[in-house]
């Protein structure tokens, strides 16, 4: 075995080794906090959701009318589908963009 | 378009951000004003929103130097490189060099680097959202050690590193209420990610060697390159501490492993 392999080996090794204790130690993912918080379309009040608001916009604050279907707010994880939204077919906010119903 | 439209429109166009040049000929108001004031208000119009822009993006370079300078600075600026794209959120992203560059701003040396750390954090807000991959998959490498020295990545879109000669971060921070300017040092060499976790840009200090070593993953190099690159700028650099926070920050969205180029994306 040449030099430069065993040298590739050994440094294969402690790479192995360091990953190993980094994903061990690696605490929770920052996105850990971000995560508990989703999209939620068609409960914001008018201009005020948080962004997608459609083609042409510039996101935050563009929403034209009160539970606008292509227009989110964040909201904490599992509560989107039981937030009102009168214009939404099922009654509730949805995690998809929606086409709105009358109100 | 005619080559005489293209003439008469390129004129226009250096007339608008030239306040030297005489108001462009041929020009008519509908109520019969003088053409060559209405065109000093648009010229006017025209650097003023430029020059807002600039300030919206760089509120930290303004604070720093006092806003009668940035202004000014910026107005030069924009006449010398007005914008290519009609999206302004991207349009400083020449002047950090242009302020380097800048004689009069040359007595605050790390002006520019502020200026790109600011723009960094502009383009982490506005990248793409990528899925990270998940620490399982990350684990799998493990399985087959003699493929991690060729082992490259891809990172998040809102990835970037700033290893700065300046405290680059602690002046920023300063600005974000977050510790006292007159208590920072700003000589000292600093290295600063940037990148956006959900909706929130974050700047995180980075150990020197480890400034090095993500920079250098992150833009593809193999991990045995960016790990020797890391240990000649900074005898103490750590393996595990740069991998953590890799991993902590959730920067890898996919592995390429060097012998058969295969992705691991899930």
């Amino acid at each position: 075995m040449s030099q430069s392999t065993t040298a590739r080996y050994a440094s294969a090794a402690a790479m192995a080794l360091a990953l190993s204790a980094a994903l061990s130690i690696a605490a929770t993912p920052a996105a850990a906090q971000s995560m508990d918080k989703e999209k939620c379309f068609g409960v914001s009040l008018k201009g005020k959701n948080d962004c997608a608001a459609g083609p042409g916009t510039t996101c935050a604050g563009t929403s034209k009318i009160d539970y606008q279907g292509n227009a989110w707010s964040l909201v904490p994880k599992g509560t989107c589908d039981k937030t009102a939204s009168p214009t939404s077919p099922t009654g509730f906010g949805q995690l998809e963009a929606f086409k709105e119903k009358k109100a | 378009m005619s080559a005489a439209m293209h003439s008469t429109q390129s004129g226009f166009a250096r007339a608008l951000l030239d306040p030297a040049q005489a108001c462009p000929g041929g020009l008519h108001t509908w109520n019969g004003s003088d053409p060559a004031r209405r065109f000093a208000v648009y010229r006017n119009n025209v650097t003023v929103s430029l020059v807002d822009a600039l300030a919206d993006t760089f509120p930290v370079c303004s604070a720093l130097v006092g806003e009668p300078f940035f202004r000014a600075m910026a107005r030069v600026f924009v006449a010398e490189r007005p914008p290519q794209s009609r999206v302004l959120a991207f349009y400083g992203r020449d002047f950090p060099a242009f302020v380097e560059d800048f004689p009069p701003a040359a007595s605050v040396p790390y002006l520019a680097d502020v200026a790109r750390l600011e723009m960094m954090r502009q383009e982490a807000c506005h990248a793409a959202d990528v899925e990270p991959l998940a620490a399982e998959v990350i684990a799998g490498l493990l399985a087959a050690p003699a493929q991690l020295p060729a082992l490259r990545i891809h990172a998040h879109p809102s990835v970037a590193v700033l290893n700065s000669r300046y405290a680059v971060h602690s002046l920023w921070a300063a600005h974000q209420g977050e510790g006292e300017l007159a208590a920072v040092a700003p000589m000292l060499a600093q290295a600063v990610m940037v990148l956006r976790v959900g909706l929130d840009v974050h700047s995180i200090v980075l150990a020197r060697g480890i400034g090095v070593f993500i920079e250098q993953f992150i833009q593809g190099a193999e991990l045995v390159v960016a790990q020797q690159a890391a240990t000649a700028s900074d005898p103490d650099f750590d393996l595990v501490t740069a991998l953590g926070s890799l991993l902590h920050w959730q920067i890898i969205t996919a592995l390429r492993t060097g012998d058969d180029d295969h992705e691991h994306t899930d």
